[in-house]
């Protein structure tokens, strides 16, 4: 008789059949940790999926073309001298390409008249950003004002900051690449919904606007930002990209995954000047908000170990309850002939038939659950917002989580089950035949 | 006639923390195959252990146990469990039927275990011993649904479903009234003349001796005689005076 006999079966799910109740605790028990888990696992591919969206929207595209030109040794500046050429290649070798999108670069004290904020300025052309309209909700003014020259877009904490509505004037402060300040006036033309901690430090204006705080020509940019059609491209575009690149004529900064503000004091170490490209993606752009995801895994890797335990040390007490209610009945059968593995399997059958109902059960509750919550729109906490990157909670459920977490919760069950099982196994028949109790 | 069951010497200790109790001491015995035999002894006397040698479910501290021709000192765990399945079946006295399983699933399961039928030879074979032993109409029933006598006539059919060659019965009529009783002898006595199966079966019961081919007395651990179920009721009825506190007490 071994595990895959039916009759194991039938013992085993008549015997948690029996004591009803206790099946039923321990059952609901289960279930509910793995509705945990299925719904930790869907909020954690939830804030994944809307950081990254949100994320490589704002900052970074899948792929990022960027770089330095240094007019000095020690003065480097965020900029791409030369970017319609740049662009024509990447239109001709990049077929993954889904679009791609300029962007100026810049880093400045906004001031109004009640306050002023050190920011992150991105110079954005809006009649050419598809993904940027789907990801950045606007609460206040209109966004297509952009296209006004001196037009600025901040979020919702900013303009609580700085005391600022739509149609206010506020004046830019940016020191230059050449050591002194510019100073640029510009009008709020829209207030966006705040996007986590990304809206805390990001705003945008018009990229000609950008250009001429910096004294830039209309070749130069930021950074060139791929959406390729398939993420999972990244690697491969990025590569190719380096090589027709430095085949084309460009100077490449050696690869080193971390966001360009990082980079500064590196390059200006180096002693070079003239231009030189950087290809990156949006792992190495945005690696600076991924802490997030890293501290919510473990978090959650956390609270899941515990309530394991937990529940593991509840089923080996009911497996030692059902054992030493049953050690009569296994002296029996090891009397009529049943081997100790047969036993230790009914034993395990039982744990595993437990662990596969209360877990499927507990899948579908999680999955029912994720949905629930996202369908109800329930508005997450300020704080909150900061590391779900939404003012909603998102909870998405995926098949491969689901099925981690039934096929996770039944192994560590039935694993625990084999220990009271093997005892129980090893008893000498007349030992757990004469057992009272 | 050849011996089934041979027992030499056999001694059987119990260590209780510091004392040992010796529960056989030195006890020797032969039965033959197809005889319908008794053990008799008081209480206490040492006829569970005795049965529990027979039947591989302990093994004996001294001496040589042989059943079936084979030496069970000298078999692994594996094979005793094999002998037991395939050459002995067992009547408890308090009947151990799976709580689980229907009357139909707890005989069928010896046969699930040696696996050598097919689904069809199996029902057949069950529901041939549960005709025999009158359940015929109680094969879906669960044991908490039977009487007494009937769950006992449920053990006798799966001690007999893999036709072994010895039937071991310990005070199998204990728990059930007389009438009950005697039904159940007949019809272990039956199948006993029909099959040629070796009953040995434990009693204290004078009434139960009566259906022996012989008694074995056994008192104090020791095999004291073995008679015919005449003279062995004639001394149970002489002895019972003088016996009766020390039964009592045991
Ligand atoms: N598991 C055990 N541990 C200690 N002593 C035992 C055990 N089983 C039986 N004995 C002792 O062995 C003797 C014989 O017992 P048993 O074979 O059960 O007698 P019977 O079945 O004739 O009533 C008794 O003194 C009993 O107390
Ligand atoms: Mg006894």
């Amino acid at each position: 008789m071994t595990f895959l006999s039916p009759m194991l079966w039938v013992i085993a799910f008549r015997s948690l059949l029996q004591h009803r109740v206790r099946t039923f605790i321990l059952g609901a028990a289960i279930a509910g940790v793995t509705a945990l888990l299925v719904t930790l696992t869907g909020a954690f591919v939830g804030i994944r999926s809307t950081l990254l969206l949100s994320a490589t929207t704002l900052m970074s595209g899948h792929v990022n073309v960027a770089g330095f030109y240094k007019a000095s040794a020690s003065a480097g500046a965020p900029v791409v001298t030369n970017y319609k050429k740049v662009r024509a290649i990447i239109d001709s070798e990049v077929p993954e390409l889904d679009y791609v999108v300029q962007r100026g670069r810049g880093w400045a004290k906004l001031v109004s008249e009640s306050g002023a904020q050190q920011v992150g300025i991105g110079g954005i052309d809006i009649t050419n950003e598809p993904g940027f309209r789907q990801v950045v909700q606007i609460k206040e003014g209109k966004l297509d004002d952009l296209t006004k020259p001196n037009g600025m877009l901040i979020f919702e904490a900013q303009a609580r900051k700085l005391g600022v509505k739509v149609g206010d004037t506020m004046t830019i402060v940016a020191p230059t690449f050449r050591g002194t300040s510019n100073t640029v006036d510009v009008i709020l033309v829209a207030i966006a919904a705040d996007i986590g901690m990304l809206s805390s430090w990001n705003t945008f204006m018009n990229d000609q606007g950008l250009r001429q705080l910096y004294q830039l020509n209309d070749e130069s940019t930021g950074a060139l930002q791929l959406y390729l059609k398939d993420i999972d491209q990244v690697k491969p575009v990025q590569e190719r990209l380096r090589r027709v690149l430095a085949a084309s004529g460009f100077e490449l900064l050696d690869p080193d995954p971390r966001p360009y503000f990082a980079k500064f004091d590196s390059v200006n170490r180096e002693n070079w000047t003239g231009q030189k490209l950087d290809v990156t993606n949006w792992e190495d752009e945005t690696s600076f908000v991924q802490w997030i995801v890293t501290a919510l895994t473990a978090l959650a890797t956390i609270v899941i170990f515990v309530l394991m335990m937990i529940i593991g040390v509840g089923i080996m007490n009911v497996m030692w309850i059902s054992i030493r209610e049953r050690t009569r009945e296994i002296g029996t059968l090891r009397a009529v002939g049943m081997q100790r593995q047969a036993v230790l399997a009914m034993f395990v059958a039982e744990g595993t038939l437990l662990g596969v109902m209360s877990t499927v059960l507990g899948g579908l509750l999680g999955v029912l659950l994720s949905v629930g919550l996202t369908r109800a729109h329930i508005g997450l906490p300020t704080s909150w917002q900061f590391v779900f990157f939404s003012e909603r909670l998102v909870i998405s459920p995926t098949l491969f989580w689901v099925l981690f977490s039934v096929g996770f919760i039944t192994a560590v069950i039935t694993l625990i089950s084999i220990i009271p099982s093997f005892l129980a196994a090893r008893l000498k028949p007349i030992t757990a035949m004469s057992h009272v109790g | 006639m050849s011996a089934i069951v041979t027992i030499q010497d056999v001694v059987k200790e119990y260590s209780l923390g510091a004392t040992v109790v010796q529960a056989l001491r030195g006890v020797n015995l032969t039965v033959d195959k197809g005889e319908f035999i008794s053990i008799a002894g008081p209480s206490g006397s040492g006829k569970t252990t005795l049965l529990n040698l027979i039947g591989c479910v302990d093994t004996a501290t001294r001496g040589v146990v042989e059943v079936a021709g084979q030496n069970t000192a000298k078999m692994s765990e594996r094979e005793l469990t094999n002998l037991r399945l395939n050459t002995i079946g067992f009547i408890f006295q308090s009947f151990n039927l799976v709580s689980v399983l229907t009357v139909f699933q707890n005989v069928e399961f010896p046969l699930l275990l040696q696996n050598k039928l097919s689904a069809k030879d199996r029902k057949e074979r069950v529901e041939g011993l549960l005709e025999q032993v009158g359940l015929k109409t109680h094969l879906k029933h669960r044991p908490n649904e039977l009487s007494g006598g009937q769950r006992q006539r449920v053990a006798i059919a799966r001690a007999l479903v893999t036709d072994p060659l010895i039937v071991l019965a310990d005070e199998p009529t204990a728990n059930l009234d007389s009438e009950t009783g005697q039904a159940i002898l007949d019809l272990m006595k039956s199948l006993n003349q029909k099959k040629g199966t070796t009953f040995i079966f434990s009693t204290h019961d004078h009434r139960v001796m009566r259906y022996a081919n012989a008694v074995v007395r056994i008192a104090d651990g020791k095999v004291t005689g073995r008679e015919s179920p005449q003279d062995a009721v004639a001394h149970e009825m002489e002895g019972l005076d003088t016996r009766s506190t020390e039964v009592r007490a045991s």
